[in-house]
């Protein structure tokens, strides 16, 4: 039979219009069958009624006075009581440590151009500001309180200022800055004996939200390099090299983190000099970042695993030597494989910074609890302070998700 | 580390003396013993499982023989690293599946290695991979991505990758098997020009309108052993081995 011609090719037509849109949308995703349809209305009903008993608990029934009266010490702990900073206002030190990372945000934002950076820089001087209009009385928070909290939106502008004006406006110099102010935040807060507005103020006092976040951001840059090298050392032909990896990422792998913090009060003070004074932030500090870096170890251990071995054996074929190919080949490649896990690493980091209670520091969840108990009328709010907590907590881990998901698009993850 | 000199002519730029390698138990190379000259261009073509992939791979210390020897232009081949990456300097290796780098744009691919092994300047590497990127063909694909070409545009980028390092003797592991007809014609013409500018190259591949072309002798492989070797003409006209006969008659 001779083939069919068509004397024009068949028209070219719109998308159906009932396809298309929101109306579209909802009939493909939630009437499309029968069942579907009965399950879309049972859910679409239980999540109206969640919101509206939900908010309206919220607004109405919930006491939330809890929150306030704790006030700063959700912050900053014990940092400001008489005992720890005798006849002073110590609270200007953490809250310098705020405008420091507030003035790296604005830099931050000006070398992005916009976007993320921007959002997130004006979110945290903007709430960080917005604190200050807080409606207690002046002797509850003072008017130093208020200014120097007000003061993080024009720490925005000088950050924004100092990339743009001066030789520090790039990524590399802003990661080394970060060092910086996170080591001159330790000085900040420890102080310096015999210096006049810097008197030491003991770790012991330390807490609130202010030690969990000092923590989470030692170890979370601490376990990730470490954890590169034990991956490689794992994957090394040196036997003993080897060997030594495995003992220690199943060692710290093996033991919950509650239980080596209870051990490190013993253990940590045998590994360092006598004498040599090892306080407990330390201590917590070394404890959590190695059983980090086993977990981190393992996840860039699988990323290594998955790669083709035809990159590592053409980066070889090029003339590039063992380590130069691990650099520049293997482990930028496998690194991008592994976000999502790595990520998920450092959330669950930030949130076991709270077993430090063990130990006996009063971390945010901690002084929370350790109120609630010493003050019975506000026994009946407990709910509404630890709903407040994992609210303070969720925000943290949502944005450390969200900055995770735009740096995996920037890198093109799963596209090439 | 130079090996003894017996019999070694400074022309002979690979030379291959009994080499045997195992796979486990597996003898896949069984006395292996060829010389290549400056210049030369030989294919390799066989059965899957003769081991001529694993002869061109051996060359390179991609795969470690266990008897015999291999010396490249005067290099023996051991398990001193200094001596393999001297040799890998100067070999350039055409992967079947490219193994172009994803996470790098296509002209950082072509630089990194000369800048990082032959310390050359930045803009001196970035000279030398547009010029090479122009002789392949595609200089309008340098600030894209490896995923963003298409598989012959990739074989493209990884023949001027390997040569930046502008290697003594480039390697073909069946460079086309991977591309479709259009695509291995873009990628043959380039190793064409790159054969007649005088490169020595040994080339795995079963394209034999290339091979009669280009290639001055031709090596049939089987069971770990070169069965037969001889010029084109002679081996399409005249094949000795019954076995070669068989392999020709399929894919002629």
């Amino acid at each position: 039979m001779a083939t069919d011609s068509h004397s024009t090719s068949p028209p070219i037509l719109p998308r159906p219009q009932f396809e298309t849109g929101f109306a579209g949308w909802m009939r493909l995703n939630l009437f499309s069958t029968w069942y579907n349809s009965a399950l879309s209305v049972t859910a679409i009903v239980v999540l109206a009624l969640t919101v509206w008993f939900g908010l309206g608990w919220v607004f109405l029934d919930a006491d939330w006075s809890v929150i306030s009266t704790l006030g700063g010490r959700i912050m900053i702990g014990q940092y400001n009581i008489e005992a720890a900073c005798p006849g002073q206002n110590c609270f200007w030190r953490p809250q310098a440590s705020l405008l420091l990372i507030t003035v790296l945000l604005g830099m931050g934002w000006q070398v992005a151009g916009g976007g993320m950076a921007k959002q997130f820089a004006l979110l945290v001087g903007g709430v960080a500001a917005a604190f200050a209009f807080l409606p207690y009385g002046l002797d509850t928070m003072g008017m130093d309180v208020r200014l120097l909290l007000v003061a993080n939106l024009p720490a925005l502008a000088v950050g924004w200022s100092i990339a743009r004006y001066t030789p520090l406006g790039t990524a590399s110099r802003i990661a080394m800055l970060f060092v910086s102010a996170f080591l001159l935040t330790m000085v900040l807060l420890r102080g310096i004996p015999g210096v006049p507005f810097l008197e030491p103020v003991s770790v012991i006092f330390w807490g609130g939200m202010m030690l969990n976040l000092l923590l989470a951001v030692a170890g979370i840059s601490l376990s990730f390099p470490i954890g590169i090298g034990l991956a490689l050392g794992r994957r090394s032909h040196l036997q003993v090299l080897k060997l030594l990896c495995i003992v220690f990422i199943e060692t710290f792998r093996g033991v919950p983190l509650i239980t080596l913090l209870f051990m490190s009060q013993v253990l940590v003070p045998l590994a360092f000099p006598e004498n040599f004074p090892v306080n407990s932030l330390y201590r917590a500090a070394i404890v959590i970042t190695l059983f980090s870096s086993a977990y981190m170890a393992e996840n860039i251990r699988g990323g290594l695993q998955s790669l083709h071995p035809g990159q590592a054996e053409a980066a070889r074929a090029l003339g590039l030597p063992g380590w130069q190919t691990t650099l520049f080949i293997s482990l930028p490649q496998a690194i991008r494989n592994v976000i999502p896990p790595i990520v998920g690493q450092f959330i669950s980091l930030f949130k076991d910074t709270s077993l430090v209670y063990i130990i006996g520091m009063l971390d945010v969840v901690e002084i929370s609890r350790a109120f609630i108990q010493g003050n019975p009328e506000f026994l009946a709010n407990a709910k509404e302070l630890f709903i407040f907590l994992a609210l303070v907590f969720w925000i943290f881990t949502y944005s450390m998700s969200t900055v995770s998901r735009r740096v995996e698009q920037h890198l093109g993850v799963g596209e090439r | 580390m130079v090996a003894n000199e017996q019999n070694i002519e400074p022309d002979d730029i690979i030379v291959c003396r009994d080499v045997h390698k195992w796979f486990g138990d597996f003898h896949v190379l069984r006395g292996i013993t060829t010389t290549i000259k400056r210049g030369e261009v030989v294919v390799v073509f066989g059965p899957s499982g003769s081991g001529k992939s694993t002869f061109i791979r051996a060359i390179n210390r991609l795969e470690e023989h266990q008897r015999g020897d291999i010396i490249v232009d005067g290099t023996e081949l051991t398990n001193d690293t200094r001596n393999i990456d001297a040799i890998r300097r100067d070999v350039g290796m055409v992967f079947q599946s490219f193994n172009l780098f994803p996470h790098l744009k296509i002209i950082s691919n072509i630089t990194l290695a000369p800048i990082k092994v032959r310390r050359l300047p930045v803009k001196q590497a970035e000279t030398l991979a547009m010029e090479l990127l122009e002789r392949v063909g595609i200089p309008e694909q340098a600030e894209k991505y490896p995923a963003e070409l298409s598989g012959g545009q990739q074989q493209r980028v990884a023949i001027a990758r390997a040569l930046a390092m502008q290697p003594k003797i480039m390697l073909f592991d069946e460079p086309t098997s991977a591309l479709d007809p259009e695509m291995i014609k873009e990628v043959l013409d380039v190793m064409r020009e790159l054969a007649t500018s005088g490169m020595t190259m040994i080339v795995v591949t079963h394209e034999m309108g290339f091979a009669r072309e280009v290639a001055d002798r031709m090596m049939m492989f089987d069971e770990g052993v070169i069965l037969e070797e001889a010029t084109p003409e002679n081996l399409f006209n005249n094949p000795q081995h019954e076995r070669t006969k068989l392999f020709l008659s399929q894919i002629l």
